[in-house]
């Protein structure tokens, strides 16, 4: 069973390299994840997203995720940047990246509202880095005990990050070859108008061509950013590429820390060198306090025969799962931009322009009255905006106002509602079948029948 | 020297894939002009001559309602309570004309919820006024002040003069229905100077803040602008029609939850605002001289609706709900449960313009509503 392919990458893969690449990306990680933490606070948000609200739109299984109260949901966000925080130092590694992804997991669990790709992102991300060994070196671990350091690790380690970093990147890419994106360039075309206040760009905004040029060049770059950063020879370029890329992003869209986080994750591309130059840049610094450096000795990561086998099957595993999660809209009739079917956890990032407006019916099946449900002091601006264009959160809010009704004694109320959304600013059209019972619908992974068609005449 | 030979590659990829676009873009040309639309043109003509002119005359209602109060409670007479109700009426249209600009000066005095909290609690109202404490800025107090409580002192339900004459001179708390009446049309006109002076040019100078902030996110003009139209207008279509037709209750009418119940001008309100929201929409003063306005940006968007423009569907909408309204017979609280099809049928239209104001406008126009991030829907 010797595969010569299968042989020359696993040597590649299992070869011995430099931590420091990984290192520097576990300090990046953790500051940033700490100064995205500070600033969601700072903002308010924990309290407008976590406690504010009265209704939350739980994700189907895990609907046992709950908000923990004010009190709660502020501890939960100080332990959430505690363990940014060491793990940025490398302090009690295992343990603090291990909290970090379960409590800022457990926060996006709470609400589908708030899902965000770039979150998805930051809690794989997160996932990954407990299990790899970043804290081993240059670290406050290994300061306090110097016998944990080691200097080199097999190269999948740190290759797990980058081909992470790059399926990001290539999904979105491929998610914006669609009709809209490449014909009509839109949605950019209205989002890029409505900066026409930018200095100097803003003159440019309002113009087609450059939404057309903006559209082709998002897609071209999102597919091979990725393949130029691994090339040694492109990477430079690659790299002011990113820069460029995301700092336009960040200059157009409401798109929070995901540019600079990008900007600086993409570093694990570069090499070794490069790597160690930040980090002696750094210990410059921090060599005011610690007089000894310490003479470089090699040391190697053990890696178990019998660990190996489990992590490569993991490896092998969740890279196969995030190969497919974003094709599984497949399954699905319909357009999926319409019927939002498999649509998360697959990197379509600023992709459409979708607003709808719902409005919710009850009827007392016992009389036959019926009439608006009250819905006005159960959601958030953001809720409504969000629940609005997405399908399984209608369900989910029928659902609810079934029981709230129930409880104002009402026993056999029927929901249905009359729901309208525009799509890449084609016009509002009826959205959802306005005869349905959504209190007699089910949520799940099953196609949507109560939808009406994207195509309406 | 390799280096080199790659950026090329890329940059010639680039280029390729920037000219194939370009070709694309021919037939959209047509729809899309390349001249750029007048934002500031657009938030200057709505500032100039749209909200400053409508500050400006809530502002001299205000002064003469003051004044006709002060006439009315040194001495209380038919005459000058038949003039103070006129001064009112007056006052109420007139806030009409500003109650979307809920965004800068009106924000900062909680313009909406101070003026026009309705139905007002009587209760509330009758037990400030027999206590003679009360503190008109408590929340508690958010429902027996503004508009719709000067309306319940001014009218009360029998609207007989004489009867509302004697609460002001020879009831017992006559003294404490005066005091009260007037800190409540005084708590009016300042915050209305209030406003005022913070939006105009010699004052606060808002109008200059309004019109160089061309944003569409959530605190630039055209952002707030296109907001607070959607939520003034939705409040138009819940607060004044809905919830008295019992659309909130299972179809049980409410006629006590109108606007102005007591003087009865709920219809005559309900107009003048829609009004004034088309005419923030069409760019049009009230000298009906038609500047830019969201119609004429639309249409530089290029916006569909259906196989027509978004903006004809907006305008057309917008004239069926205005007929529609006016059709409305009587009083509204007596219409909402004897003509309550005749009602529906407007509620209907307003309804339909809440998703062409709110859903179709600004996805069309790429006004964001609220400031958390977001990666695009």
């Amino acid at each position: 069973m010797n595969f010569p392919f299968k042989e020359k990458c696993s040597k590649r893969l299992m070869e011995q390299v430099h931590i420091a690449p990984l290192v520097v990306f576990r300090v990046v990680f953790g500051g940033m994840m700490l100064a995205s933490i500070i600033r969601f606070w700072l903002n308010g948000w924990i309290e407008q997203l976590y406690i504010n609200p009265t209704f939350f739109f739980t994700y189907y299984g895990f609907e046992w995720v709950k908000p923990l109260g004010e009190v709660g949901m502020y501890l939960l966000f100080f332990i959430m940047g505690i363990a940014a925080l060491f793990v940025m130092i490398g302090l009690f590694y295992r343990l603090s990246s291990l909290l970090f992804f379960i409590s800022f997991t457990y926060v996006e669990l709470i609400d589908k509202s708030t899902y965000l790709n770039h979150y998805y992102f930051i809690s794989i991300v997160a996932f990954l880095m407990i299990l790899l060994p970043a804290g081993k070196y240059f670290s406050l671990d290994t300061f306090i005990n110097p016998k944990k350091r080691i200097t080199h690790i097999p190269r999948i380690f740190i290759f797990i990050i980058q081909l992470q970093l790059g399926m990001v990147y290539f999904f979105a890419g491929v998610a914006k070859l669609n009709p809209d994106w490449l014909f009509d360039a839109q949605p950019l075309r209205i989002w890029l108008q409505a900066h026409t206040d930018i200095p100097i760009l803003g003159y440019f905004m309002d113009k087609v061509w450059v939404a057309y040029f903006f559209s082709w060049f998002g897609a071209f770059y999102d597919l091979t950013i990725p393949l130029f950063l691994s090339i040694k020879k492109t990477r430079t370029i690659a790299y002011v590429f990113v820069i460029v890329f995301h700092v336009l992003t960040r200059i157009l869209f409401q798109i929070g820390m995901f540019p600079y986080i990008m900007i600086l994750a993409t570093l694990i591309f570069f090499s070794e060198g490069f790597h160690l130059k930040i980090i002696s840049a750094i210990r410059k610094i921090t060599d005011k306090f610690k007089k000894v450096m310490e003479q470089e000795v090699t040391i190697n990561y053990q890696f178990r025969r019998s660990i190996v086998r489990v992590f490569v099957g993991f490896f092998i595993l969740h890279f196969s799962i995030q190969l497919l999660l974003p094709f599984r809209y497949l399954f699905y009739p319909d357009q999926l931009f319409w019927t939002e079917q498999g649509y998360r956890f697959s990197w379509r990032v600023m992709l459409m322009e979708k607003a709808g407006k719902t409005f919710f019916y009850v009827t007392d099946n016992d009389t036959g009255r019926s009439g608006e449900a009250m819905v006005d002091n159960d959601l958030t601006v953001n809720q409504e905006k969000m629940m609005a264009t997405q399908p399984d959160m209608i369900i989910q809010y029928a659902h609810y106002l079934k029981e709230k009704y129930q409880k104002l004694g009402i026993k056999n109320p029927k929901i249905t509602v009359e729901s309208y959304v525009s799509l890449n600013g084609k016009g509002s059209r009826l959205y959802i079948n306005k005869y349905v019972d959504l209190t007699k619908v089910r949520d799940g992974f099953h196609h949507k029948w109560w939808l009406l068609p994207s195509e309406q005449k | 020297m390799r280096l080199r030979k790659n950026v090329i590659v890329f940059l010639l990829t680039g280029v390729i894939v920037f000219a194939i676009s370009s070709c694309k873009k021919d037939k959209d040309e047509e729809v899309l002009p390349e001249d750029s639309f007048d934002k500031s043109g657009m938030l200057a003509n709505i500032g100039d001559n749209l909200i400053l002119p409508a500050y400006a005359k809530l502002k001299l209602s205000m002064d003469s309602l003051q004044l006709s109060n002060n006439l009315f409670t040194a001495n209380p007479t038919l005459l000058t309570l038949t003039e103070l109700q006129a001064k009112f009426t007056q006052a109420y249209i007139n806030y009409q004309w500003c109650s979307t600009y809920e965004f800068g000066p009106a924000e900062s005095e909680v313009v909406r919820a101070n003026f026009n909290t309705f139905p007002c609690d009587t209760i509330q109202i009758n037990s400030n006024i027999s206590s003679g404490i009360y503190d008109l800025a408590s929340a508690a107090n958010i429902d027996a002040k503004g508009l719709p409580a000067i309306d319940f002192l001014l009218y009360r339900s029998n609207q007989d003069n004489n009867y509302i004459l004697s609460l002001f001179t020879t009831s017992i708390s006559a003294s404490n229905a005066k005091n009260y009446l007037t800190a409540l049309v005084n708590e009016l006109k300042i915050k209305t100077d209030a406003v005022n002076t913070a939006w105009s040019s010699t004052g606060g100078n808002y109008i200059n803040t309004f019109k160089s902030s061309t944003g569409s996110d959530v605190g630039g003009s055209i952002g707030m602008l296109v907001n607070q139209l959607n939520y003034d207008f939705e409040l138009l279509k819940n607060a004044k029609i809905g919830i008295p037709l019992g659309k909130k209750t299972l179809g049980v009418a409410l006629p006590e939850k109108v606007e102005a119940y007591y003087s009865t001008q709920s219809i005559a309100l309900v107009l003048e605002h829609i009004k004034s929201i088309e005419n923030i929409y069409l760019g049009r003063d009230i000298q009906n001289s038609d500047g830019l306005g969201l119609d004429d940006y639309l249409d530089h968007v290029g916006a569909q609706y259906g196989s027509g423009s978004l903006n004809n569907a907006i305008k057309n909408k917008l004239t069926t709900a205005k007929t529609k309204l006016i059709a409305i017979p009587g009083t509204l609280s007596q219409a909402v449960i004897a003509n309550t099809t005749i009602v529906d049928n407007a509620y209907a239209e307003l309804q339909q313009l809440v998703i062409l104001l709110k859903v179709d406008m600004p996805s069309s126009l790429g006004v964001l509503i609220t400031y958390v991030d977001s990666d695009g829907d």
